[in-house]
């Protein structure tokens, strides 16, 4: 159904840190463990999905002049609505998440979604595309996230899995590392498509070749 | 507030937009921030405690110590236990902020990070076991950091001199402080 697109172009093949390129602040800024990816990708996939309902639900009210300080204010006040039941709620994540969380209102991906997707599009599928959004910037996030715990600190999720012979190179923990590896993430998808693509004209090529 | 295509750009429809917009908004947070402020204060104070009581578990109660911005005396059944002290010192990225559990003859039971923004993985190393049971037992004089492991004193983390350094300075600071307070005291 078109609803489950909606849903899963988010994943891959418009993920938000790999494809969009959006939000690479924090893809770098909070990655250095799984922990902290996850909650981060959470939160991110909370508001969008609120932001893209409640822009969807007054996109006819909204003057099309100020729809994007409208559209601020409404992020705005979902962050701070999600800091303040996390503060309550998870005190030990709101310490982690620190800083991190009042930057979510300037996240590039969701005021991108309010104003390409949301803003055009009714309730529900703007909601399946905030939940297919966020569930791609989650999986980027965990992703590099895991990547440089394993590398830069031999754990995941906390759990030590490399014992003490391994030395970890500091850098992959440090911002440089977080440039890297989503460098190479993003060259390793680009090289996979490339393949498709060449494969794909090669089919054609001999398909026509036989005419 | 339906608009039409026509006198839509009249100043005074734009304003009331975005103003509606705020004041839906400020409303929505009042309304959370009621509900979610008096569990948030007792987050905090549970926290707080719980770090006191992982420093002194056999201690009952704590109170304050008067004059002393967040120094506790830890006391076990109506006697003194043990000190508490808030230690803050300028780390690699802001301050730490750390309590420091003292006996009674002024030596380290240990320290437990209350605030920090040190380097996830590299910094925070300092609040781990390995760093932090080198602090068990000693006084401030013995409290110096030196890179090359060597007996007797406080070896800091590769990578993560600056963090080491703060905590060492911080607890020193604030071991030398509850000295002078318990002389002048006397």
């Amino acid at each position: 159904m078109n609803l489950w697109k909606e849903f899963t172009k988010g994943l891959i093949v418009e993920n938000p840190i790999f494809r969009l390129a959006l939000s690479l602040c924090p893809a770098l800024a909070v990655t250095s463990n799984v922990y902290n990816a996850l909650g981060m990708g959470l939160t991110v996939m909370f508001v969008i999905t609120c932001n893209n309902i409640s822009v969807s639900f007054f996109r006819n009210v909204i003057h099309p002049k100020v729809r994007v300080p409208v559209m601020v204010i409404s992020i705005a006040t979902i962050v701070t609505v999600a800091m303040l039941v996390l503060e309550a709620f998870l005190p030990v994540l709101f310490k982690e998440l620190g800083i991190y969380l009042s930057l979510v209102v300037v996240f590039a991906i969701i005021l991108a979604r309010a104003e390409v997707f949301a803003a055009k599009n009714k309730v529900i599928p703007a909601m399946m595309d905030g939940l297919g959004m966020g569930a791609g910037f989650t999986i980027g996030m965990v992703t590099i996230g895991g990547i440089r715990e394993v590398i830069g600190n031999g754990s995941f999720f906390g759990y030590q899995l490399l014992g003490g012979w391994y030395h970890p190179p500091l850098v992959v923990i440090l911002a440089p590392g977080g440039f890297i590896v989503i460098g190479f993430i993003i060259g390793v998808l680009n090289l996979s498509e490339k393949r498709k693509k060449e494969k794909l004209e090669r089919a054609a090529a001999t398909a026509g070749g036989n005419v | 507030m339906a608009h039409s295509e026509h006198n839509d750009n009249s100043m005074f429809k734009i304003t009331l937009n975005l103003t509606l917009a705020a004041l839906l908004s400020g409303v929505i947070i009042a309304i959370v921030y009621y509900f979610t402020a008096p569990i948030a204060e007792i987050q905090r104070v549970r926290m707080k405690e719980q770090s006191m009581k992982e420093l002194v578990p056999e201690a009952t109660s704590f109170t304050p110590i008067e004059g002393k911005e967040e120094w506790y005396k830890a006391e076990k059944d109506g006697e003194l236990a043990a000190y508490i002290l808030h230690a803050s010192e300028k780390g690699f990225d802001g301050h730490v902020k750390l309590f420091v559990g003292v006996t009674l003859d002024q030596k380290l039971i240990g320290y437990k990070v209350l605030s920090h923004k040190e380097t996830p993985g590299l910094g925070d190393q300092a609040f781990k076991p390995k760093f932090a049971d080198q602090f068990k037992g000693k006084g401030y004089q013995q409290l110096e950091l030196v890179k090359i492991q060597e007996e007797g004193k406080i070896t800091a983390i590769t990578g993560a001199t600056i963090t080491s350094r703060a905590v060492t300075n911080g607890i020193k600071n604030a071991l030398i402080e509850l000295e002078k307070y318990l002389n002048e005291s006397k």
